[in-house]
């Protein structure tokens, strides 16, 4: 594929120089009218909203035009910043973010793998379908099942338990903050597992099979072959998801499901910066203060991005830019 | 290159006609789905035009959409009122109920601008220009609603600008009222426990949870399933089932999150006080005795009110209005037993409750007009045109024949069939408007022709509605009415409610209310919760962070307006 092109590229070049440009942008004159409705998307919903960062610097009220506004300097980035509740929600969803992350990347992985190892196809569908439809319900459903499971009263979680002995009396697991991070990290794989896995198991299957094969021929055991030639095999495609996920972390970090699942006796471990925005920004007309949030998030999330992009550079990896 | 172009222009046609197919398909379902539920409208007009001589005289249709800050109940497709609504005055109402939460779905709205016609009170909305002032519209245009608003018309205006912005939907009485039910705070417990053990007479909180207690040890399960002693709600701005009890225990009104000194008219906290911390002291002990509702501060409002509707919890603190769809469920469930009575708790029984006050002006409550209502002169005449009390009545007692009967003496009743009916849930979302009117202007007391504004307030209807249950509950303890169980109010302050004072979006008060909130969230259920020990190092703890609040600038706003209002409320 690669050469290919490559050959293609070259081919002109000695003929005219400044010529080449125009000549491959004529040439490939479909792709870039192809490539319009995207780029057109994301310049009116990626960039043109960004002028409205101005708000961050002022003490927006809605109803006047934005620049007819009471400018307030760095007041925002202040209250936020100086707030005794921003290091415990940046640390929340910092928290939250890298377990969903590193739970995610090895269940799936590892869900991945041994699902390869299943030779009979219709068990290794059935069980593919299985996995991954409950990505498919919101997380208004999954929330709300999860606390149905863990309810005191009848929760399946607690009878369990129970009856095996391992607890005197029900827990109130949504009530105490130390079980809050794992039961997101947990529910988290429960809906996300199955669907994270489809793309390891496409890279699985584009691995070449002589080289199982040779590996067989070698005397290599099953696990073997998993550790030298599978997980080898699907190196790339972990390196530039991690990479892009990365870039989510203090996106990812969740909103919805610590939102539905959180209570005031839980705040201190489950409130992230979405949900704080949500209350002393949304909640209370201040505006600005979710914009100042956003603007740091971004800049974040860029450090991150650029962060991990040059680490996979220097570790020989693929990488994104 | 030609053919090329002539090949896109195909395409370019293709797409567009398949594009145009799959919109008039669209539209098509649409104008189906359209004429399935007004296929009785056709009817009502070539019946009308009988009545009325031509049939373009009909009222002009008219929409108004609506968004209210309630559940509901929603009514449904067909109902009854709303056909009527539309039928004689040509107004489709095109209504939103809440999901969820309401400050959050404002907010939003506030943010994108989209706003319906009508809409109900938040000061949020005053804050973002998004309702546009009344005073004008109402005098002239609308001479039902001005009459009815006379006597309080200084109080409606806004303390910032002066200008009225929403339409209180209670707290205008005409002439002599005397409510049977009070629908503001109290202790509630089941009427099962009282008969249980005797109906005694009780004040204090000790009693209270004894009884409550003794009952739960006597039968724990309710219709197969746990009982729960006492539960209590901290979800969204129903807050107060959690916070406000300490208040009215210490014998003051309801003023929200302050307590107001009536000589002085200068309100201070109570919350994370001394005035509040003998009661969660209390619903720390009850915890630990198993009474408590362990998960009653991780549930949402429809957690809550499914909880009260299957009938096993004893006993809450709220108000009753905040709680209602739920014992109207076990109403029509037929479990008359498992409703509530309002109880006047104190901490000490020298002290006069004052749970009942006298009708106060609901501000910063009832509907306003958005600025992106079309036509907000045909909307106010829309809702004076409803405060006539045909239109009130309608909403109220229902149809005349159909709900109730007019009596020789002039005075409505229903019969039992009729009364009966209006015990159904579903029943009502089909033939009632209960969520719409909850939040219109509307004529409370009697009406000029002596019917009370509702059966709940016809004395016969009143005794005549109670169930035997209620009679032996009334009787045992010798009262006539269930307000009788609260102290007569003596005249509100002048400043008061508290409760209704606007703290002004993303002000400091405003940012220092919410932070108490999020503090009582967090510490009133981890006080409750904690083991008894330790009740005491939480409590501290709570103080402590409440030091850490700008409570000041919330109290300094909250006194700036009680000053504002006795100056400019006397008479």
């Amino acid at each position: 594929m690669q050469s290919t092109v490559q050959t293609k590229e070259v081919a002109p070049q000695p003929a005219r120089r400044t010529g080449t440009f125009w000549n491959r942008m004529v040439r490939q004159r479909q792709l870039i009218f192809m490539s319009f409705p995207m780029l057109f998307y994301i310049l009116l919903f990626a960039y043109a909203p960004i002028w409205g960062w101005l708000m961050a610097f002022q003490h927006f009220r809605p109803g006047f035009s934005i620049l007819n506004q009471e400018w307030v300097g760095l007041d925002q980035f202040r209250f936020l910043f100086e707030d005794d509740a921003f290091l415990r929600v940046l640390r929340n969803t910092l928290g939250m973010s890298v377990i969903s992350l590193v739970l995610g990347f090895v269940t799936a992985i590892g869900f991945a793998i041994l699902l390869n190892e299943i030779k009979k196809s219709g068990i290794k569908r059935t069980i593919q379908t299985i996995s991954y439809l409950p990505h498919f319900l919101s997380w208004v459903v999954v929330t709300g099942l999860v606390a149905t499971s863990l309810s005191t009263e009848d929760g399946i979680v607690n009878i369990v338990l129970l009856k095996l002995h391992l607890i005197e009396e029900p827990i109130l697991w949504l009530g105490e903050g130390k079980y809050f991070w794992g039961i997101v990290g947990a529910s988290n794989v429960w809906k996300e597992v199955g669907w994270n896995a489809i793309i390891y198991l496409a890279a699985i299957a584009s691995i070449d099979p002589s080289l199982y094969e040779a590996a067989e021929m070698d005397g290599a055991s099953r696990y073997r072959k998993m550790l030298h030639i599978t997980l080898p095999g699907i190196k790339p495609v972990i390196v530039i998801l991690l990479i892009l996920n990365i870039g989510w972390i203090l996106n990812g970090g969740g909103f919805e499901i610590q939102y539905f699942l959180g209570n005031g006796q839980v705040s201190d471990w489950s409130e992230t910066i979405d949900i704080f925005v949500l209350k002393y920004g949304l909640k209370i007309g201040n505006y600005s203060l979710g914009v100042a949030a956003g603007i740091f998030k971004t800049v974040v999330s860029i450090v991150l991005l650029f962060a991990a992009n040059t680490i996979a550079k220097r570790l020989g990896e693929e990488r994104l830019i | 290159m030609g053919v090329r172009a002539r090949k896109a222009a195909y395409g370019l046609l293709m797409l567009v006609f398949a594009f145009s197919i799959i919109a008039s398909g669209c539209s098509k379902k649409e104008n189906a789905e359209g004429s399935g539920s007004p296929s009785a409208s056709p009817q009502a007009n070539s019946s009308s035009p009988s009545e009325s001589g031509s049939a373009s005289a009909g009222p002009e249709p008219f929409e108004i959409s609506i968004f209210m800050q309630d559940p509901g109940p929603i009514p449904t497709e067909n109902n009854r009122i709303y056909k009527k609504i539309k039928d004689e005055l040509g107004v489709t109402l095109k209504e939103e109920y809440l999901v969820g939460d309401a400050e959050q779905k404002l907010g939003v709205m506030i943010a994108g601008g989209d706003y319906p016609d009508l809409i109900t009170a938040n000061t949020k909305l005053v804050a973002a220009k998004a309702v546009i002032p009344l005073e004008d519209l109402i005098e002239k245009n609308a001479p039902n609603l001005k009459k009815h608003y006379e006597k309080v018309w200084n109080q409606m205006k806004d303390p910032n600008d002066g200008h009225i912005y929403w339409m209180p939907n209670y707290g205008v009485y005409q002439g002599e009222f005397k409510t049977t039910q009070h629908y503001g705070p109290a202790f509630f417990i089941q009427k099962a426990v009282l008969k249980e053990f005797g109906y005694p007479k009780f004040k204090t909180l000790d009693e209270y949870f004894k009884l409550i207690e003794d009952y739960k040890a006597k039968y724990p399960e309710i219709d197969g399933q746990p009982t729960i002693g006492f539960t209590t709600l901290a979800y969204d701005w129903r807050d107060w089932p959690l916070r406000n009890a300490p208040e009215h225990l210490s014998g003051h009104p309801n003023d929200g999150g302050v307590v107001v000194d009536p000589n002085t008219n200068v309100a201070s906290l109570f919350e994370a006080t001394d005035i509040a911390k003998p009661y969660y002291k209390k619903l720390n002990e009850i915890n630990a005795k198993g009474l408590m509702d362990r998960e009653a501060f991780a549930q949402n409002f429809d957690q809550y009110l499914a909880k009260i509707a299957s009938g096993r919890v004893l006993g809450m603190f709220d108000q009753r209005w905040n709680f209602q769809q739920g014992e109207d469920s076990l109403i029509s469930q037929g479990k008359p037993e498992r409703a509530y009575v309002g109880i006047p708790l104190v901490y000490d029984p020298s002290i006069r409750d004052y749970y009942v006050d006298r009708p106060v002006l609901n501000l910063n409550n009832g509907f306003g007009i958005t600025v992106n209502a079309k036509d907000p002169v045909k909307i106010i005449k829309f809702l004076d045109t409803l405060m006539d009390p045909k239109w009130q009545k309608l909403f109220s007692w229902g149809e005349e024949g159909v709900d109730y009967q007019v009596g020789a003496n002039g005075l409505y009743s229903r019969t039992p069939e009729q009364r009966k009916q209006q015990e159904d849930v579903t029943w009502k979302q089909a033939n009632k408007a209960e969520a719409l009117f909850r939040f219109l202007p509307k004529l409370e007391g009697k009406y000029p022709d002596g019917n009370a504004d509702g059966p709940g307030n016809q004395p016969d209807e009143f005794f005549a509605n109670l169930k035997p249950i209620d009679q032996e509950v009334l009787g045992a303890y010798g009262y006539k009415l269930w307000t009788d169980f609260f102290s007569v109010p003596p005249e509100n302050r002048i400043s008061y409610p508290a409760w209704s004072i606007d703290l002004v979006e993303g002000s400091p008060a405003k940012v220092a209310n919410q932070k108490m909130k999020d503090l009582a969230f967090k510490y009133l259920p981890k006080a409750i919760l904690s083991k008894p020990g330790d009740f005491d190092k939480v409590w501290a703890e709570y103080g402590e962070q409440m030091g850490k609040v700008d409570t000041k600038a919330y109290l300094d706003r909250v006194n700036e307006i009680l000053k504002w209002r006795q100056e400019n409320w006397s008479k």
